[in-house]
């Protein structure tokens, strides 16, 4: 088999190298928070509230686990068709995957269903319901 | 000098040089005024000097308002409202969160593995990590 110029193959490495970086670059920017659009209606006034007496984990199927702390009170603050919505000003809530956005929590029949997300307007389900503690 | 000595000093000043060096955060904290009642305020800092070569522009719905320094920090007041806040390097990291009227958030860069630079992150931290985390960092001010 003949030699391949150095040239081609100086070409065929940098051709390799633009490929490799387009093909991980996108890697790093594929995992996103499934979400879909939903209908928020606030409540007037105040809303009910709870406070947490665990820690609560919920995944959203990312390798991010969203962290709910203990003794952390959360006030609702509106509806959306899959539950209530809470949030609380003891702690940040966020759901992240390649990027992080600041999330509410929702609550469905006692369990944590999912997350509201506020810039979005959209839900993204839990991997699991979660019942509260 | 001997090359290996110079290689070694060049590594060093490469990477001091990439902190930020304003004044003390502990001491400058005290100049800051209260955030104005019809305003929010979001501190930006990052801290540690892992990574420090790599310094992206900050963007604040799209405007430049600093660079994420190693050991660096500073504080932006925006009219409540939504926000989309991002750092670009190899690859675009954000972070959305909404503001409303006398908030004060802090958000932290962090630094993640990319394939041939670090990647910038940030992300929304509670206010007891961020008081207790910017008072390690320089002053190192906001584009305005």
């Amino acid at each position: 088999m003949p030699a391949m110029p150095s040239r081609l193959r100086i070409l065929g490495g940098i051709l390799a190298g633009i490929l490799i970086l387009g093909v991980t670059g996108c890697m790093f920017d594929i995992v996103s928070v499934p979400q879909a659009p939903t209908q928020f209606t606030p409540v007037a006034g105040k809303g009910e509230s709870f406070v947490l007496r665990e820690a609560h984990y919920v995944s959203i199927g990312t390798f991010f686990q969203t962290i709910l702390e203990a003794g952390t009170k959360w006030v609702m603050i509106g509806r959306i068709p899959e539950g209530a919505v809470y949030r609380s000003d003891d702690q940040v809530l966020t759901v992240e995957a390649s990027n992080i956005h600041e999330a509410a929590l929702v609550v469905d029949g006692g369990e944590v269903v999912g997350f509201y997300l506020l810039v979005e307007k959209t839900f993204c389900p839990a991997q699991q319901k979660t019942p509260l503690k | 000098m001997k090359p290996r000595l110079s290689f070694a000093l060049l590594i060093i000043v490469a990477l001091l040089g990439g902190c930020a060096s304003g004044p003390d955060f502990s001491e400058y904290s005290p100049k800051i005024p209260p955030v104005d009642p019809q305003m929010a305020r979001i501190f930006l800092y990052r801290p540690g000097s892992f990574g420090a070569a790599i310094q992206p522009a900050i963007r604040v719905n799209g405007t430049e308002v600093g660079i994420a320094k190693a050991e660096g920090a500073f504080y932006y007041d925006v009219p409540p409202g939504e926000y989309t806040i991002e750092t670009r390097t190899e690859v675009v990291r954000k972070l959305t969160l909404k503001l409303e009227k006398g908030d004060v958030r802090y958000v932290r860069f962090g630094v993640s593995m990319g394939f041939v630079a670090g990647h910038i992150y940030p992300e929304l931290v509670d206010a007891s990590v961020g008081t207790a985390e910017i008072q390690d960092c320089h002053y190192s001010g906001a584009v305005r």
